[in-house]
């Protein structure tokens, strides 16, 4: 097929360069050639490898205070517990939407934010002195909201929940547990990196499995379920009869007035798919090739008359501000004034549709599923 | 009239045309067969989803576990029967209905090319192309010299249908002024091998394209009828179907156009064909032991001849009853299919249900992919009959599971050729009020623009 492609390439060319050697070449209608590797780049050199250092960092010193909390539990080692926790969970917000390599393979995104978590899934698990998580049950039993559950969980107050691990070693046993898979997932998938990077660059092609492609279909898929549905869509009941208050992000560090963290957690993970849709490294910097840029190149060459990165750029501020209006006690928000949710879930909606509707049709994104005619 | 009618129904022909056409038609359908099997699709998309979108009227066609595959079994080698003439006719009616069966299951795989092969193999259950080079005939012990010129006529004409209205279809504002869908998927087709960031990149190669493929299917069957230009039409009809095989994601189409186009060129040709063939089968040792040869298998009853004469009006007809409908044909897609609009329009959707309990006054929406598969659901979204049938399979499900009056509203935005996406259903309309069928849906909001061409 490779050689068919090229021998029938090389036939169109021929016939067009006859047909055409005679017209002159002053029109300015060639569309330059957009390098899609240079995206790729920015995106492994300056997003994705730092932001997954940034994780790694947050990931040992969550190890270090994990540790130092299960040797000697007290509010000293305990709140240097939480707030380690809260520093990787923030990190994760930008990290979770690369499900690509080596992150795909050992579904590091399930394994290391499903919520809610199965409470007795995890008592059973504690109980029974479990240490291999890698039964698909098990994903909503670790991760961060598994943490999150045995840092703020367990009991209902920081001195109840220290007294639980100085009772019960058991309770300690598994926290290490959870932290070491975290830790290990985590080295698995940034080593990966140092010989994935370079395949992944150069794999752009408009193919189902090319780099590029996936990576736009786990953006845009991260956009519409981890980010909208999970974190707003799911709490606030847009899909079922009720607002489900328990399965906001973090719950239990909310529920049992540890720490009010969920909007944080929305508002880094909406930062993050900014900075990757407009190619910048931090907020800081400048705007680097991207999806917008891949995006403002079509539109310069006529492909599409509207300028959709524009208009995806400013409804990301828009749905910022929007979040920004929300308690930052997400189970609060949800039971007392739910209709803040619901805006918010409307103006993150918009985005997806112009994501998943205009930017794939204009990127063509290919998914060879199945034959096609067009229709 | 009446006797030019007459004289045109005594003409002959060389039986090995139709012999010819009948072994490329059946050889590539077994080879289409197996690979639709091979590439795992009988499981993805019949096997796997737990509803399929129906054509109206068809509810009733669905596939049946894992017996669906005795059915793609059948239809392949009934396939393989019609191409060494073995048992014809009883074989091109199993093949016809196990074809078209197939087809109907779900109309999410539709395809112009499968509707294609469903209306020519019906075509061909009236044709006598076992008269010639055929295991049947090697069985009765004679095979006919000729057969009646129409027979290979109306392939022809079913060819040109197909090629002239998808040229007729591409007279449009869209495809012609904006060079439209071909400027984002030639652009986006950066990959091809020398040409991908070159020509594919060019502006006016977007539009040689547009223009040359109009072109070439509103001329391109005249070009095949006269004999003095056939040689090159056939080279371009090559030309053409391999540029489109590389580019697109098509499958077999383009093989089945290459082939059939064969039909075209002249009697001695399709007799040279048939002794070349006979070479290569003599070689692996298949020997045609030379039998009775009688003159002419006249066909002309006048039961096959009415039926092939309706069929054929119906086939000119069909295709412009878009015209019955208000709108924009590309945004609605009322009468969209089955009239060879073929790669016209780059559409993509996005579209969620809302189901409103209305006992208690609560709503919420629905998650698309516990209903359909990926592939169904990317297809529903920016096809108005799909939303309602789904619209109406998930109000049923709710139904059933203990809610008793329920309204449900669809939450719908739709891409078309480049434009920016619109809102597609209108919010407020009860999808469940709305009835299936083939009157104008008023809940379609309009597009934003204005295609202007057929």
């Amino acid at each position: 097929m490779k050689t068919l492609k090229i021998l029938i390439s090389i036939s169109i060319l021929s016939i067009f360069i006859i047909s055409c050697s005679s017209s002159s070449d002053d029109e300015q209608s060639t569309i330059p050639e957009f390098d899609r590797s240079a995206v790729l780049s920015n995106y492994a050199d300056n997003i994705i490898v730092p932001r997954l250092n940034n994780f790694k960092s947050s990931v040992d010193y969550l190890k270090e205070s994990g540790d130092a909390f299960i040797d000697s539990p007290d509010i000293t080692t305990y709140t240097e517990l939480h707030n380690s926790w809260l520093e990787a969970y923030i990190n994760w917000q930008y990290v979770e939407m690369f499900n690509i390599g080596k992150a795909e393979e050992i579904m590091f995104f399930s394994k290391t934010n499903t919520y809610p978590v199965n409470e007795g899934r995890i008592q059973e698990n504690i109980n029974n002195e479990k240490t291999n998580l890698s039964n698909p049950n098990d994903w909503s039993c670790q991760g961060l909201p598994g943490l999150d559950y045995m840092i703020h969980g367990i009991a209902n107050s920081e001195n109840e929940i220290i007294n639980q691990y100085i009772q019960n070693p058991l309770n300690g046993k598994y926290l290490k547990v959870v932290l070491d898979e975290l830790n290990n997932n985590t080295d698995l998938v940034l080593n990966d990196w140092s010989t994935y990077r370079n395949t992944f660059v150069n794999s752009v092609e408009n193919t189902a499995t090319s780099a590029f492609n996936m990576l736009t279909n786990d953006f845009v898929y991260y956009f519409e379920k981890g980010l909208r549905t999970n974190k707003i869509g799911i709490p606030s009941g847009v899909f079922s009869n009720n607002p489900l208050s328990t399965k906001v992000e973090a719950y239990y560090s909310s529920k049992n007035g540890i720490e009010d963290v969920s909007r944080d957690l929305i508002e880094n993970a909406l930062n993050a798919v900014d900075l990757v849709f407009q190619g910048k490294s931090s907020n800081q910097s400048p705007a680097g090739p991207s999806f917008k840029t891949y995006l403002d190149f079509i539109k310069a060459n006529n492909v599409s008359a509207d300028d959709i990165g524009s208009i995806v750029v400013n409804k990301i501020q828009t749905a910022n501000q929007k979040i920004l209006d929300l308690n930052k006690n997400f189970i609060n928000q949800v039971e007392n004034d739910n209709s803040k949710m619901l805006t918010a879930f409307d103006a993150l909606q918009t985005i997806v549709v112009n994501l998943k509707t205009d930017m794939l049709s204009l990127f063509n994104v290919a998914v060879d599923y199945t034959d096609a005619d067009g229709d | 009239m009446n006797t030019t009618i007459k004289n045109y129904l005594n003409q002959t022909q060389d039986s090995s045309s139709l012999a010819l056409f009948r072994m490329g038609f059946g050889v590539l359908m077994t080879l289409s067969m197996i690979r639709f099997i091979s590439k795992g699709w009988v499981e993805k998309l019949y096997l796997e989803p737990s509803f399929h979108f129906s054509f109206y009227g068809f509810e009733w066609v669905k596939p049946f576990g894992d017996m669906t595959y005795l059915l793609f079994l059948v239809c392949c080698v009934s396939a393989f029967f019609v191409a060494i003439g073995y048992k014809y006719r009883i074989s091109i009616i199993i093949f016809f209905l196990s074809f078209t069966y197939i087809e109907l299951m779900d109309k999410t795989t539709y395809l112009n090319h499968y509707y294609f092969i469903s209306i020519l193999s019906f075509l061909m259950i009236f044709l006598p192309a076992n008269s010639y080079y055929s295991i049947d005939s090697k069985i009765k012990g004679y095979e006919f010299e000729k057969i009646p010129k129409w027979c290979t006529d109306c392939i022809k004409m079913l060819l040109f249908i197909v090629y002239f209205y998808s040229g007729l279809a591409k007279i449009n504002s869209d495809w012609l002024i904006e060079a439209q869908p071909l400027k984002i998927w030639l652009t986006s087709s950066y990959d091809l091998p020398i040409i991908g960031s070159t020509l594919m990149q060019q502006n006016w190669v977007h539009y040689a394209m547009s223009w040359g493929g109009m072109f070439y299917d509103l001329f391109i069957a005249f070009l095949l009828l006269y004999s003095r230009t056939r040689i090159f039409a056939f080279f371009l009809v090559v030309f053409f179907h391999l540029f489109t095989a590389i580019l697109f994601p098509i499958g077999m189409f383009p093989y089945i156009m290459i082939v059939g186009s064969l039909i075209f060129f002249d009697q001695k040709t399709h007799k040279k064909m048939i002794k070349i063939i006979d070479f290569i089968l003599k070689f692996f040792g298949f020997k045609s032991k030379k039998i009775k040869r009688l003159k002419l298998n006249s066909n002309n009853n006048s039961i096959v001849l009415s039926i092939v004469a309706v069929f054929f009006i119906i086939q000119l007809c069909f295709p412009f009853r878009y015209l019955l409908y208000p709108g924009e044909l590309f945004w609605n897609e009322q009468g969209y299919r089955f009239s060879w609009r073929v790669m016209l329009i780059e559409k993509k959707g996005i579209t969620n249900l809302k189901v409103l309990n209305k006992e208690d006054g609560k709503s919420f929406m629905v998650m698309n992919e516990e209903f359909l598969s990926e592939f169904q659901e990317r297809q529903m979204s920016f096809q108005p009959d799909f939303i309602l049938e789904y619209a109406h399979h998930v109000g049923e499900y709710y139904k059933k599971n203990g809610m008793n009056e329920i309204e449900i509203y669809a939450d719908s935005y739709v891409t078309l050729n480049g434009r920016l996406s619109q809102r597609f259903v209108d919010p407020n309309v009860n999808l469940m009020n709305e009835k299936r069928g083939f009157k104008n849906k008023t809940w379609i909001l309009a597009l934003d623009d204005e295609i202007t061409g057929l």
